[in-house]
């Protein structure tokens, strides 16, 4: 299917489309900060950040979910039906991040048939949906999607792809969901010869604007190689463990479940958890297996940058820049990276 | 669909303290549901998550064996808030269960085959599950030799089994403790040299191991010594698994998740994984 092109005058239009069928999402101001929220209009969409202080992530993997609830009767699964979740505005580090984040949650890898290793609460939320990403004509200088085969233009986990090009969003569908919806909404219109060369004009420009990739080949194998040296120390020895990155992280995704109850009722509640905390891993006993602020800060990166590929076959890392922008300390993942590669190049 | 996530009801049909102290406690489960016991089916080395609703949900390894059809069987050391609730369990009460999950001891391979069990203390659990099981298809294995150690005399679970399993021609049990304490006529020392003293041939033979961390990281070596390869060394491994099914990510050691890739894994396999134990 071709391109089509939405007048800006039309947006509000264009959501309450959307919004007829789908709970549509999308970047929002909530206190002077901005993140997905649920929209019915077009006015309600704040583009003015490139990345949304929050990730989308919490759309289809909320910061506490109810699991199930119970009471003396026994336990109810919690209502999961809902109407499909359209997301619009979604960054294309953020599109990919639900690609990688539904590896887990869709299922298991060893065994990817098993109902069992299937997360209902995620699967029912984003099977169904539809994400109109959103191309970045100026990326941040904390942007390193191009370290990761990704790009400001890349279009990997989306259904359309937007591009605000001046007056206009230029729309493409990428799935087949992306070529029905483009079908269904009435406010679109074909767009032109010209469209399509500034388009690509646009992408070329805005992939000139990244800074030039860390060689990342190999990254995996290298943090394994170093993972009983002293680097680590030297790496984590200003980390506070605050959980700021894990947190802000579109691909982060460890979780807690915990138990809210009062007597006879109450519910079991899914929440965030993060891998920098102490607790994460304390057994009941005491013994700790991650007891070291240098063992959790190695965790997290060698989850990202070498466990999680050895089991999906990509870096769990969509270079955002949401770590760098949070971190208390201004530890820098990217000077973490390359300390590494260089530690290595020397022979050590 | 399946949500794994939701807990089976189990109702408790017995209850059993396994030390003077009331700190170990055995606890036959049953399914409140019929249906759920016929499409429950596990092999020794497996585990669940046992929910006290409320409180929260802990992993305990599976002590009774598939063989035993009526009733789950668990033994719970009273440690943190969730034991805490299970040791004031009543009979009668109906308690929230989810499994089983993770992985098994190889019993298929190991028909035809020697097989030594190593364990230490209150470990014993899914040990006792793979000990039934094979000794209730006795033929298929050849010798069975069991090294079981624990700080002290009181606090092996089981006692009245091991008393019979001792008496039994067919299997090599021998106990040690740490210390000697008077009237004790086993073995005294820790478990990685009674292991050498006792010296099983590794030839045609599979060694399991389960028990604390600092046991099971000097033993491994004592097996390796006496010949055993590490393709026929076992160990179940124990975090604080929470989901049980590869979601949550506190429980890998390395890229493996020991809730599903384990908790059961060779010697081999854990060769290629960093700091396991």
């Amino acid at each position: 299917m071709n391109m089509v092109r939405l007048d800006k005058q039309n947006l509000d239009n264009f959501i309450r489309e959307l919004s007829a069928e789908y709970s549509v999402y999308a970047p929002g101001n909530t206190g002077g900060k901005t993140e997905f929220i649920p929209v019915e209009s077009g006015d309600e969409i704040d583009f003015s950040r490139t990345v949304t202080d929050m990730s989308p992530k919490g759309i289809f993997f909320p910061p506490a979910e109810v699991l199930f609830e119970y009471d003396k009767d026994g336990v109810r699964a919690a209502q999961t039906s809902h109407r499909p979740i359209a997301v619009f505005g979604m960054r294309s580090c953020d599109a990919r991040s639900l690609v990688m984040l539904d590896r887990v949650f869709g299922s298991a890898i060893q065994m990817p048939d098993d109902e069992k290793f299937q997360d209902p609460y995620w699967k029912e939320k984003y099977d169904s949906s539809l994400i109109f990403g959103f191309a970045c004509n100026e990326p941040l200088s904390t942007c390193f999607c191009n370290w990761f085969s990704g790009g400001p233009y890349n279009r990997d986990g989306m259904d359309v792809s937007v591009v605000d090009a001046g007056d206009v969003y230029l729309m493409e569908p990428v799935s087949d969901k992306g070529i029905e919806i483009i079908s269904k909404l009435s406010c679109l219109t074909d767009a032109s010869e010209e469209d399509k060369a500034l388009l690509e004009k646009m992408a070329s420009d805005a992939e000139s604007m990244m800074t030039a990739p860390l060689d990342v080949e190999g990254l995996g194998e290298r943090l394994t190689a170093l993972f009983d040296e002293s680097i680590w120390d030297e790496i984590s020895a200003k980390c506070v463990n605050c959980g700021a990155c894990t947190f802000s992280c579109p691909t982060c995704h460890c979780f807690d479940m915990q138990d809210e109850g009062k007597g006879e009722k109450g519910k079991r509640v899914r929440i965030w958890d993060s891998c920098m905390l102490p607790i994460f891993t304390m057994e009941a006993s005491g013994h700790n297996p991650r007891a070291l602020s240098r063992d959790r800060v190695r965790q997290r990166v060698m989850h990202k940058y070498s466990y999680y590929p050895e089991n999906y076959g990509e870096i769990l890392c969509t270079g955002c820049g949401r770590c760098v922008m949070v971190c208390p300390v201004n530890l820098d993942i990217r000077e973490v990276l390359k300390k590494f590669i260089a530690y290595n190049e020397q022979g050590k | 669909m399946a949500n794994p996530y939701i807990p089976l009801q189990m109702k408790v049909q017995r209850i059993e303290t396994e030390d003077p102290d009331r700190t170990l406690r055995t606890y036959d489960l049953t399914f409140v549901n019929e249906s759920e016991k016929e499409a429950f089916n596990y092999l020794p080395g497996q585990f669940c998550e046992i929910s006290i609703l409320g409180k929260g949900e802990s992993p305990f390894g599976i002590a009774s064996s598939p063989t035993e059809k009526d009733y789950l069987r668990f033994t719970v050391n009273r440690t943190g808030s969730v034991t805490n609730d299970i040791h004031y369990l009543r009979n009668g009460d109906i308690i929230g269960m989810r499994g089983p999950l993770g992985n098994w001891y190889p019993v298929d391979d190991m028909k035809g085959m020697n097989v030594l069990i190593v364990g230490g203390g209150f470990a014993f659990t899914t040990l006792r599950s793979l000990l039934i099981y094979l000794l209730d298809s006795r033929d298929d294995y050849k010798d069975i030799t069991v090294i079981y150690g624990a700080r002290n005399p009181d606090l092996f679970i089981y006692k009245d089994e091991i008393a019979i399993w001792k008496q039994r021609d067919d299997i090599q049990f021998h106990l040690t403790i740490d210390n000697p304490v008077d009237g004790w006529t086993d073995k005294t020392g820790f478990v990685p040299t009674v292991t050498k003293e006792v010296s099983p041939g590794p030839d045609n033979a599979m060694a399991i191991v389960c028990g604390p961390p600092v046991m099971i990281k000097y033993t491994l070596p004592v097996l390796t010594e006496l010949g055993f390869p590490d393709e026929r060394i076992y160990t179940s491994l124990e975090r604080r698994m929470k989901c049980g099914i590869g979601k949550c990510g506190r429980c890998n050691i390395g890229s493996k998740y020991i809730c599903i890739d384990g908790p059961v894994f060779s010697m081999a396999e854990l060769k290629n994984i960093p700091e396991t134990v």
